[in-house]
């Protein structure tokens, strides 16, 4: 990196980012901490209620019955792409003709829009009609009702966040395998080391921050999981697959309340907030000067 | 090195574990696909039908579909858009970070993460509410603006890790040439981030084309975009699967070629961003 001189210049540089990012995200973040403490539903009603919002949402069942599932949901759906993703990708690290392609293939998950996945989805997994449970039934196991069961449906909407994004998981892990220094897992090869003894001795510790970096991100991006349960379940069946998006959605789009829906999205941004927070503390990396 | 038994034995079995998912990655597009050419009757059959009589039917519709082709052009509008508006300010803006100290420039990046990283519907209502007043509410340039929240961070973060492999060496001798700031950029970082600036804008354009959330919720007939137009078709999945699938097939297709086509920027903007940070 060149010397780095203190400049007026960086301020002009970054300035239209920084009005950009003030109209989209700090502007808004704002309003939306204000307002939670007003009552209004878009008409011309405008209240102040104080903490009133948070003291009927922090009383509700509802409320905590939804922050749990989009914990359970982000939580395993982590677990198992993280899992399924580091797998694979050793797996393929192992190939040598027709890795490319093979490669490709396993990427086309990521070039899906997450409302075609969950459309998708909905006609294979079909209870009646879909050809998953056709399949089972040929191998001799009962049919499930997937999406049509509160027992059934979260775990449905997990499986199917896992089939669309393991492959990020995949990708990144292969590329960080495949930058690994070459002497370490050499010398542990001559010292006798089968491959699994390698690969939990050497690679997986080396392969650490990688496995961090994804870590983070996919524990932010499926606390946030919208349009996967949106185009599925809807939060159905009654409440069992609610999320707090589809929650905020819902009050603000359904049920015409605005405030309560911001409220909503205040409370579920400071969790993200904090755990972006407590990651970048761990992490320098990701916010580094 | 000696090819031992257990080597191959070791490799057979990874073959047959990729085989296996691409299978399940595979299986449900292809299976999209077969619906979307199938006939009502074939599509609803049991046992499911494999071989069936191919039709255009459920594509044909989507042409008369009132609002469908608009969706098609109105995503391409604000795909593009989106990405040069993210991409020509990430440029300076990492330009900037890249090149110079300054006070705040950690809070700049603590920023960029998390508006990057906060929940889409904190911003979509007060957005909304906004652009009720202002009257940028269902409009293609009010639409790609939102999306900035998103891809700007990223264009930045991600342009940023591939200016810093730019040797300093270069941008200092264009200095001593006697470029001025936007002249080391432009014969320098530029031209040499190039393919990872393609890349920024490859995976910006996917995550534009892809997104659902914010355009459902600020976009009602005008602006409407395909992945919304998608969506309508959620209510009556069980009568119209034929239309649905069809419609997905067409939103799927100019991602898929970007796939094949640009498979290597693709996967070096996936990667870099995260192996480096």
């Amino acid at each position: 990196m060149p010397s780095a001189p203190r400049n007026r210049v960086a301020y002009y540089l970054i300035a239209p980012a920084v009005v950009v990012l003030a109209v989209t995200s700090l502007y808004p973040a704002i309003y939306s901490v204000v307002l939670s403490f007003y009552n209004w539903n878009w008409g011309v009603r405008f209240d102040f209620i104080g903490l009133g919002n948070y003291i009927d949402l922090f009383t509700s069942v509802e409320f905590w019955q939804v922050l749990y599932q989009t914990f359970l949901f982000a939580i395993v759906a982590t677990t198992l792409e993280l899992a399924l993703g580091l797998g694979l990708a050793v797996v393929v690290d192992r190939l040598d003709f027709g890795a490319s392609v093979i490669r490709t293939l396993l990427l086309t998950p990521l070039m899906v829009s997450g409302i075609i996945v969950a459309l998708m989805s909905k006609i294979v997994l079909d209870p009646m009609l879909g050809i998953v449970n056709y399949l089972l039934g040929l191998i001799g196991l009962p049919p499930s009702p997937f999406f049509g069961t509160t027992g059934t449906a979260m775990a449905t909407v997990i499986m199917v966040d896992a089939w669309w994004q393991t492959a990020f998981v995949f990708i990144i892990v292969l590329a960080g395998l495949q930058s690994l220094p070459q002497e370490p897992i050499e010398a542990a090869r001559v010292d006798g080391a089968n491959s699994l003894q390698t690969f939990f001795r050497v690679k997986l510790p080396m392969l650490r921050p990688v496995l961090y970096t994804i870590l983070i991100f996919r524990t932010i991006d499926t606390l946030k999981v919208f349009d996967i349960i949106f185009g599925t379940t809807g939060g159905g069946p009654q409440i069992a697959t609610e999320v707090m998006q589809t929650m905020a959605y819902r009050k603000a789009f359904s049920f015409l309340q605005m405030s309560e829906a911001m409220t909503v999205m205040v409370i579920f941004s400071v969790i993200v907030l904090a755990i972006s927070l407590i990651y970048m503390r761990l992490d320098d990396r990701l916010a580094e000067d | 090195m000696v090819i031992t038994r257990r080597d191959q034995n070791e490799r057979l079995l990874a073959y047959l574990i990729s085989l296996a998912a691409i299978l399940i990655t595979l299986f449900p597009i292809v299976w999209l696909l077969g619906i979307a050419l199938k006939s009502q009757r074939d599509a609803f059959a049991i046992p499911p039908k494999l071989v069936f009589e191919p039709i255009a039917d459920h594509f044909l519709f989507l042409l008369d579909k009132p609002g469908f082709v608009e969706a098609f052009q109105n995503s391409v509008y604000v795909t593009a858009l989106g990405v040069a508006i993210a991409i020509v300010i990430a440029i300076v803006a990492a330009y900037g970070i890249h090149r110079f100290k300054f006070r705040g420039k950690k809070l700049f990046g603590v920023w960029l993460l998390l508006a990057y990283m906060l929940p889409e519907f904190l911003y979509i209502i007060p957005m909304y509410a906004l652009y009720q007043r202002i009257g940028l509410y269902d409009t293609q340039i009010g639409l790609a603006f939102v999306y900035q929240v998103h891809s700007l961070p990223f264009a930045v973060w991600l342009i940023r890790s591939f200016f810093r492999e730019v040797p300093g060496e270069l941008d200092d001798a264009s200095r001593i040439d006697g470029c001025n700031h936007f002249g080391s950029l432009r014969h320098v970082y530029i031209p040499m981030a190039a393919p990872g600036i393609a890349a920024t804008a490859i995976l910006t354009a996917i995550w534009i084309w892809n997104e659902l959330t914010i355009a459902l919720s600020l976009t009602f007939g005008e602006a409407q975009t395909i992945t919304v137009a998608v969506a309508s078709f959620r209510g009556y999945t069980s009568i119209n699967w034929g239309a649905m699938a069809a419609a997905s097939i067409v939103a799927i297709v100019p991602m898929l070629m970007f796939a094949v086509f640009a498979q290597k920027y693709i996967v070096k903007g996936l990667t870099l961003g995260s192996l480096k940070g």
